[in-house]
């Protein structure tokens, strides 16, 4: 996962995808703005010149670049066709044979399936602690959200690497303890594998979406509470009441970096996979995508499937924030 | 090789990249383009004085072989790198050298994957360099895997032809005979279970499809073939049937423990005595050693078990060349240095030490460290065994191009049979079915045989 | 659940410390009691506690063992420990790898991080105060660069910088890395809310030219920004594996992330790998870990700042 977010935002980010981009909420700098001083657009572009390269070198042209390519395919010649090869135009057809292989499809189900149980149960869990640890004075509150956001710190292949040892039979401790009151549970069979791959992401990745939470609880005025309280609302009541909706562009947020995140799954199930049978090459979308460019070295339908990838998580993230912002709306 | 900056030549390439993804998209037609690597093999001149530097990416470890390369020869110095062992990593990481143009001089390649890295022109002619003159020091089956149309592309390292590796002990105390057919084999299991104490006689790995392979092969099946330019796949057929049905009634009888070999916790039960035989090949006896040094003196070897009785049909897993990349600017002195790695007496005293298998060197047993009685396996002159199993390899055994994604196919559907989501046989099915839509895929012709 | 919880229920009205609920009626009844709310409350915390640090507790106990003990004594106790020895072996092993390792991950984490976020610093400054054409389109392509899984882009990625010759280069990691459109996003509110215009008019009516007023005036300002797309980008970076691992195949060039991983995976022919590995992991979160705790007030701080503003 790549950076993320913070409370601000949170409330940002859901607004301009309604469209207000422009003026954003910052009205005092764009009604100043109105009337800069001269070449103001000579000045714009001067500063955003290196991003705006990069980001055209880095963002558009690989995905240009990679529309170009899943549009090919080698024509082979020679015996056997081992001989010389060049490329020739492919049409669509290296869409249809992504399409056409059930495994790709799967991981996609497979993601699917993992976002709609992995990411409720993340974000309960985190906001479940940041309204506890927000309403808890004591210095051990400092030490406990310390202890819940270290995780975060730890890599995502170090921390499959870590829950790995615990995974496997023989050598993990937690198995070891439960074995001696008779419990065997297998973490690493069919049906469970991708639950243990959940729960490495959950370790990671809920204590931070906690602090981004209480970052949030922090910024709201606290005259809201202060008349909860005087309205004889006690400290559970405060929290659902409260704090719970006032919480919401932060769990909006990280809703939405978890669904970008879950697409994204791959360090994680491929650091896992030597110890079991049960992840294939084609486990998740990315995966796939990899696996068909490196190991069996047809760039072009990973190509392919690399925009279908891209077009599905840009859909279901745009999607997620349209859906919640109509519904925030139709609230007020 | 060469640094990673980018140099002048490089920056070159990057503008006229950019400017080819740039106007890529209206013109579509994009003839000309070259598959696969992208630079080429070209000896570059010697200097008297300027010592030669070649990259060789292996997993074995095969320092101290390098090392003595490098005492003896000054002038062409050898940068061992240990790479993740094929397609767990190490063909990912040749294959992205390749494209980048930067690969190694030599790598390590097994013969299965030969015919891919031909599929994108990874590998250096060494016909070229007179690599021909030096068929006569290899045994022929190994070297024909490394020959293509005629010429030659690879110099043969090692083989696993294959036995059966048992805790002798453990069969004496529950009163089992060494098994010589896969009937016995099965009976065993069954005592094994019954007086074992949790302990079963192996591990079947569904993760290992080459080693599932090498049991068709020594079945009699044949899963690859060519007739004309086409290549014909024929996984599912009546011997591979046979070897899937017997291993899916050892899973359903639980008399074998489904799990990855080679893992952690593969080593940590064959360390306690949980798992007390392995179906494998000549070169694991070092991971045995290095892994299970608790159980040393208990092992033996012995032939692997027939479908029929008296007969002697055996099967190779693995089997390893010494390529030279494409790319390579030395590839005389990569030839070189792969033949003396192959053939001198001392390094394959060396490699064998480190593990890499059973040489492809003609006459390199006898009076080699193989053949010497072994107390690991209780004083057994055990390479005896596999001495014998090597002559007894059928060697018209063939690869497709598309090995590594067909084992990848078996693999995840074994996966899913042993977690009770269809069987081993219709895996064969399903995988063979695959396995020619990935040849098609590649722009080649190809069908099922039936 | 109308229980309130006793002695947590804090007024966050107020800034810290002093015990609340004192006087508040029902909830201050039993203040001092022990309740089965607040019991279940601690046992809950206390379990997320395990729950979190327990991995690392592992971590920092494997990483004392030997191969032969790790395998082969209990996970969560220490048996014959003896760390210095491993960790100079992760540190020699291989002609010490793991230097240039740790150095690498440092380049591009650092390095990478830093310029990220002085563009996104400039670029969001560009967007919230000024009027330009091509400002929309600008700023919706920023929003779809957040929205767009970085992963999805590494592949297509490779496939560009190969033909360019720039696969397998330091370039590869890096140049990827100093793009943040996150960054730029949060940079633009930020900016849009801290950075007052009165400022700006003043300093141009001094006659200050634009870059000079964001280099002496704005930067200042937007320095908690700053700090935090720094922070994230730094750790997203530091985290990344998938962008290393098609981009690179020399060793020499790859950060912690994918050394580690290749040490792993050649662990079943080389057993004493799984230790560097283990001690290698241990070593690689140090570092990290530290920050995260060091400058855990600071994260809050820099985002409470913001919103309070905004």
């Amino acid at each position: 996962m790549s950076g993320t977010i913070k409370d601000t935002t949170g409330g940002t980010i859901d607004d301009t995808a309604h469209g207000v981009t422009g003026q954003g909420r910052g009205s005092g700098a764009g009604a100043g703005g109105r009337q800069r001083s001269a070449r103001p657009d000579r000045a714009a572009w001067g500063f955003l010149l290196p991003f705006v390269a990069l980001f055209l070198f880095t963002f558009v042209l690989p995905i240009g670049y990679a529309i170009y390519e899943s549009l090919l395919k080698p024509i082979r010649s020679g015996p056997l066709g081992l001989g010389a090869a060049h490329i020739g135009f492919a049409g669509l057809s290296n869409y249809t044979l992504a399409l056409k292989q059930q495994d790709f499809l799967d991981s996609f189900g497979r993601v699917l399936l993992f976002a709609v149980v992995q990411i409720p149960v993340m974000l309960l869990l985190s906001t479940v602690l940041a309204l506890v640890l927000d309403t808890l004075s004591s210095r051990w509150a400092s030490f406990l959200r310390a202890a819940y956001f270290l995780p975060y710190g730890v890599p995502g292949v170090i921390a499959s690497i870590l829950w790995g040892f615990l995974y496997v039979p023989g050598v993990s401790p937690i198995l070891d303890l439960l074995g001696r009151v008779g419990l065997h549970p297998d973490f690493l069979g069919y049906n469970s594998v991708l639950w243990s791959v959940a729960n490495v992401v959950i370790w990671e990745f809920a204590g931070y979406n906690m602090l981004v939470i209480i970052a949030q609880l922090k910024a709201i005025p606290q005259e809201l509470y202060e008349a909860a309280r005087i309205d004889g609302a006690n400290a559970w009541q405060t929290a659902l009441r409260v704090k719970l909706p006032l919480a919401r562009p932060a769990l909006v947020l990280t809703g939405v970096f978890s669904i970008i995140g879950t697409l994204q799954l791959f360090a994680e199930p491929l650091v896992l996979k030597p110890l079991t049978s049960t992840i294939t090459t084609s486990y998740t979308p990315n995966l796939s995508a990899y696996n068909e460019a490196f190991a069996n070295n047809n760039i072009y339908l990973a190509a392919a499937e690399s925009v279908i990838l891209a077009l599905v998580a840009s859909v279901l993230s745009f999607g997620f924030l349209s859906l919640v912002n109509r519904k925030g709306r139709s609230e007020r | 090789m060469e640094t990673s900056r980018p140099t002048r030549r490089s920056l070159l390439r990057w503008g006229t990249g950019a400017a080819a993804a740039l106007t890529a998209a209206p013109a579509l037609t994009a003839c000309g383009q070259a598959v696969g690597a992208s630079r080429t093999t070209k000896q570059a001149p010697t200097r008297p004085g300027h010592k030669v530097k070649l990259v060789f990416w292996t997993w074995v470890p095969m320092q101290k072989t390098v090392d003595l390369w490098n005492r003896t020869h000054p002038d062409i110095q050898v940068d061992l790198q240990i790479i993740p062992a094929n397609v767990l990593g190490g063909y990912q990481k040749m294959y992205s050298a390749l494209t980048a143009g930067d690969a190694p001089d030599l790598a390590q390649v097994e013969y299965y994957e030969l015919p891919a890295f031909m599929l994108v022109n990874g590998l250096t002619d060494l016909s070229a360099y007179g690599a021909d003159a030096l068929r006569g020091s290899y045994v022929p089956w190994q070297w024909n895997q490394g020959v293509f149309g005629g010429r030659v592309y690879t110099v043969p390292q090692a083989s696993g032809p294959m036995g059966l590796f048992y805790r002798a002990d453990l069969f004496a105390e529950w009163g089992i005979d060494v098994p010589t057919t896969w009937a016995e084999f099965e009976q065993a299991a069954r005592v094994v279970r019954a007086r074992g104490d949790g302990a079963r006689l192996c591990a079947f790995a569904p993760t290992q499809p080459a080693w599932f392979a090498a049991m068709c092969w020594q079945h009699g099946a044949r899963w690859v073939r060519t007739e004309g330019d086409t290549w014909i796949i024929d996984m599912n057929d009546d011997l591979s049937h046979e070897v899937a049905d017997f291993w899916a009634k050892l899973i359903r009888d639980d008399l074998v423990i489904v799990e990855p070999d080679m893992s952690s916790a593969w080593y940590a039960q064959l360390q306690t005595g949980r798992i007390v035989a392995w179906v494998g090949p000549q070169w694991g006896d070092a991971l045995l050693r290095g892994n299970a040094p608790n159980t040393s003196g208990k092992w033996r070897v012995a032939p692997l078990p027939q479908w029929k009785a008296g007969e002697n049909a055996s099967a190779n897993w693995g089997g390893s060349s010494t390529a030279i990349l494409q790319g390579s600017r030395h590839p005389r002195e990569a030839l070189q240095f792969a033949h003396w790695v192959n053939t001198d007496r001392q390094a394959i005293d060396l490699n064998v030490a480190a593990g890499y298998g059973w040489p492809a060197a003609a006459d390199a047993f006898r009076g080699s460290a193989l053949d010497k009685p072994d107390p690991f396996f209780g004083g057994q002159r055990y390479n005896d065994v596999f001495a014998a199993s090597d002559r007894a390899v059928d060697t018209s055994w063939k690869w497709s191009p598309t090995s590594d994604a067909d084992f990848g196919h078996l693999q995840n559907d074994f996966g899913a049979a042993v977690a009770g989501q269809g069987g081993l046989v219709s895996s064969l099915a399903d995988a063979q079915k695959r396995a020619v839509q990935d040849l098609l895929a590649k722009g080649l012709k190809a069908r099922s045989a039936r | 659940m109308s229980v309130s919880a006793p002695g947590i229920d804090e007024s966050v009205a107020g800034s810290t410390a002093t015990p609340r609920a004192v006087g508040r009626g029902r909830a201050g009844a039993s203040h001092r009691g022990i309740t089965p709310s607040r019991i279940l409350l601690v046992a809950f915390l206390t379990i997320a506690a395990l729950y979190f640090l327990l991995p690392v507790y592992w971590l920092v106990v494997a990483s004392t063992k030997s191969t032969g003990k790790l395998f082969g004594s209990f996970g969560l106790w220490f048996s014959d420990p003896h760390w210095l020895h491993n960790l100079s072996q992760v540190f020699s092993y291989d002609g010490g790898i793991f230097w240039k390792w740790t150095f690498n991950s440092i380049l591009y984490a650092g390095v990478g991080g830093a310029l990220a976020t002085l563009l996104a610093g400039v670029a969001g400054f560009a967007l919230a105060v000024y009027r330009f054409r091509g400002r929309e389109a600008v700023f919706k392509a920023v929003l779809a660069g957040v929205l767009l899984p970085s992963t999805a882009l590494a592949l297509p990625m490779y496939l560009l910088f190969s033909k360019m010759g720039l696969a397998n280069t330091q370039w590869a990691v890096l140049i990827p890395s100093m793009v943040s459109p996150f960054g730029v996003y949060l940079c633009r509110i930020y900016a849009e809310a801290a950075v007052p215009v009165e400022v700006l008019e003043a300093a141009r009516v001094d006659g200050a030219g634009e870059w000079r007023i964001f280099s002496t005036v704005v930067l200042r300002m937007m320095t908690p920004a700053l700090v935090t797309v720094f922070l994230f980008q730094f750790v997203g970076i530091w985290n990344n594996y998938f962008l290393p691992l098609v981009m690179l195949s020399d060793d020499t060039k790859y950060p912690i992330t994918l050394g580690l991983t290749t040490w792993q995976s050649a662990a079943d022919r080389h057993p004493e790998l799984y230790q560097l590995t283990v001690g290698g992991a241990f070593v690689s979160i140090l570092p990290l870990a530290a920050a995260m705790l060091v400058l855990q007030r600071y994260w809050r701080s820099g985002l409470t700042q913001g919103s309070v503003k905004g």
